[in-house]
């Protein structure tokens, strides 16, 4: 017998009193004001969360906050600053010293400043090996919580993706918070 | 008779401002939690549901794996069955050396660590890199970890600047925890540009999409996923959850309970292989299916690795991790412990005070406690009780049976406040080891209340 087969036939003979599957609904505390519980949640983790004002472009945006990035890598349309295009690289390795990257979004949640995205460049090591990265949502795209963000991935075709919430962090020397244990050291949501 | 455990914590409690330390800052993430989860007014419904979700997932497995490898294989993953420990290794083994893997890169996996592939690997001449950092210190410095979640807890900062400077070169005497974790984050991100393979365990496996879904603060797995052309990912069968839906409940318990966080910096769903790579997913049981057949064990099954119960565990915090004979200590690893070899880890079930904190934190409401007591009656059955302390037990229950016997007893429990202390703490009083005897009051409860020195309600006007 394979161990494929025996695992199954010991989890069948084990299996004595069947559970149901917990069909009903949790009352999920929804936010009036998403964008600023979502700001404010983005802050708590580390991160920032900025709503794009009309008069400045994104261009503009990651120029003045980042005025000595000298590597910016993004795939998308329209960011003039954009110094590297990360599709057209052969390796992912070759993204390393990546000062900013600029990748999209699909949504955030409010509850807890998480923005989920749905691998959408060729090399998913842009989210994570840049010293700064930008996330960019639409700002109608805000969901409450996380039960509301699962529903949305339902039926979602993705590779990978991930929910990131703020930047990457570790306390594991005498619980001491520091930024930037192996990805991004900052983290910024624009919100468009 | 001292158990294993209360030895060596008399060893953790030597350093006594190490240990008031380790006291102290897991309270205080324990206080975290507590603030995290009444900011979620829903708190209580969501422990409950994760609890059913669990059941549920614990009590279909057959189901829910079958559907899982049907679609990670459709999604194009390649999906691996190990019965145990050693065939877990073997599967290893050959994917590294059938892929000519000399660099392997892991991100933490609680299910490594109880099969031992690092020193497996190790004796086969691979070099695994810890990634977290936590497990990359006690990696370097030849330790296991000490707490599921905190592995390095114990391990002051000193420590770690020293073992810096003689392995990746940091400079002497510099021991600020900013400065480590970035010499660490240019040193391992060396290791991950030229990984040749990756590994990661699984906070969750989703039956219904086949996704592999890894929570992490440092993005480790997630360097060494996206840089190498193969990745490993192993589970156990109790990791299995049957749909996304499910993921809303458990993301918004994990990082709330165990870090006090509204959630970790990546939660990261793999799904398909990367580009030109492979993706292979190891299904392991290694005695999780024989739980199954234990109702007053069963709900171990449930727990999601939260690390809840050992911060807030008086005796854990206490006495630490390394105190434990099971690799996973707290609560939680004397149950995993007992549920997998009782005779081995009976020691452990001594360390509980059975105030049950445990229980009212666990997100997904394993009965630690209770479990614990259950096992301290089965200790007799299979013969690692402490026969001093049954005879102390059987001598209580007789005083508790005889209310004359228990109050006379009660009238000459004063006369121990006199007794010399060799009388009171000696080798035959098994509960004077490591306690502090009451102070006996001069008059019982009994007493004064007969005497009215004690007021009802109703007196006090
Ligand atoms: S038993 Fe509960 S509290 Fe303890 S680690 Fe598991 S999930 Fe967390």
């Amino acid at each position: 017998m394979s161990s494929r087969e025996t695992i199954l036939e010991h989890i069948r003979r084990n299996t004595s009193q069947k559970y149901e599957y917990p069909a009903w609904e949790i009352q999920a505390t929804d936010y009036a004001d998403k964008i600023s519980r979502f700001c404010d949640a983005v802050r708590l983790s580390g991160g920032e969360a900025v709503v794009l004002q009309e008069t400045e472009s994104l261009d503009d945006l990651v120029r003045r906050r980042f005025p000595e990035a000298r590597h910016i890598a993004s795939q998308m349309e329209g960011l003039a600053c954009a110094t590297t295009r990360p599709d057209e690289l052969a390796a992912a390795q070759e993204l390393d010293h990546t000062d900013v990257a600029v990748v999209e979004g699909q949504f955030g949640v409010a509850e807890n400043g998480a923005v989920w995205i749905p691998q959408n460049v060729r090399h998913k090591v842009l989210y994570f090996i840049a010293e700064a990265l930008v996330i960019v949502i639409d700002r109608e795209s805000v969901v409450s919580h996380m039960h509301e963000a699962y529903r949305r991935l339902a039926g979602q075709d993705y590779a990978f993706g991930v929910f990131i919430s703020g930047p990457s962090k570790t306390a594991d020397i005498e619980q001491a918070l520091v930024m930037g244990a192996h990805g991004a050291r900052n983290c910024l949501v624009v919100l468009r | 008779m001292s158990t294993k455990h209360s030895k060596a914590a008399e060893k953790f409690l030597q350093d006594r401002t190490m240990a008031a330390w380790h006291n102290e800052t897991l309270w205080m993430v324990r206080a975290k939690r507590d603030k995290m989860s009444r900011e979620v007014p829903e708190w209580e419904e969501l422990r409950e549901k994760a609890c059913q979700l669990k059941l549920y997932s614990n009590t279909h497995l057959a189901e829910l794996l079958t559907e899982f490898e049907k679609n990670a294989a459709a999604n194009g993953a390649v999906v691996h069955w190990a019965k145990d420990a050693e065939e877990y290794c073997g599967i290893i083994y050959d994917l590294l050396k059938s892929h000519h893997v000399a660099r392997f890169v892991k991100s933490k996996s609680m299910l490594s660590e109880e099969c031992g592939l690092d020193p497996f690997l190790a004796g086969k001449g691979i070099d695994v890199v810890e990634t977290d950092l936590g497990e990359r210190i006690l990696q370097l410095m030849h330790l296991p970890p000490s707490h599921v979640v905190m592995p390095a807890i114990h391990i002051k900062r000193e420590q770690v600047g020293r073992l810096f400077e003689e392995k990746m070169g940091a400079e002497k005497g510099n021991y600020d925890p900013t400065y480590l974790t970035h010499v660490a984050r240019k040193n391992l991100r060396n290791i991950f540009l030229n990984a040749d393979a990756a590994m990661t365990g699984a906070n969750f496996a989703v039956a219904s999409t086949g996704d592999i879904v890894v929570c992490t603060n440092e993005g480790n797995a997630d360097m060494g996923t996206s840089c190498t052309p193969l990745h490993i990912a192993a589970f156990g069968i109790e990791k299995i959850v049957p749909d996304l839906n499910a993921l809303g409940v458990f993301t918004r318990l994990l990082a709330r309970s165990g870090t006090g966080q509204p959630v970790t910096s990546y939660t990261s769903h793999y799904r398909a292989p990367r580009e030109g790579g492979e993706f292979h997913i190891i299904i392991v049981d290694n005695g999780r299916s024989k739980m199954l057949a234990d109702p007053d064990h069963v709900k171990t099954l449930n727990c999601i690795r939260c690390g809840a119960c050992m911060n807030t565990c008086p005796v854990y915090r206490r006495s630490g991790g390394y105190s434990y004979t099971y690799f996973i200590p707290g609560p939680i690893g004397i149950n995993l412990g007992m549920a997998h070899d009782p005779e081995r880890y009976a020691d452990n079930v001594s360390a509980c005070s059975l105030c049950l904190s445990c229980s009212n934190v666990c997100p997904v409401k394993v009965d630690l406690g209770e479990q614990i007591y259950k096992w301290r009656q089965k200790l007799k059955e299979i013969g690692k009780d402490n026969p001093e302390k049954r005879y102390l037990s059987a001598g209580m229950k007789a005083l508790m049976d005889h209310p004359v016997l228990f109050n006379a007893a009660l009238k000459a429990a004063p006369l121990v406040n006199a007794m010399p202390g060799f009388l009171k703490y000696n080798r035959l009083n098994a509960w004077g080891e490591g306690r502090d005897l009451p102070k006996f009051a001069r008059e019982s409860f009994n007493e004064m209340w007969k005497k009215h020195k004690i007021q009802g309600k109703e007196d006090r006007k």
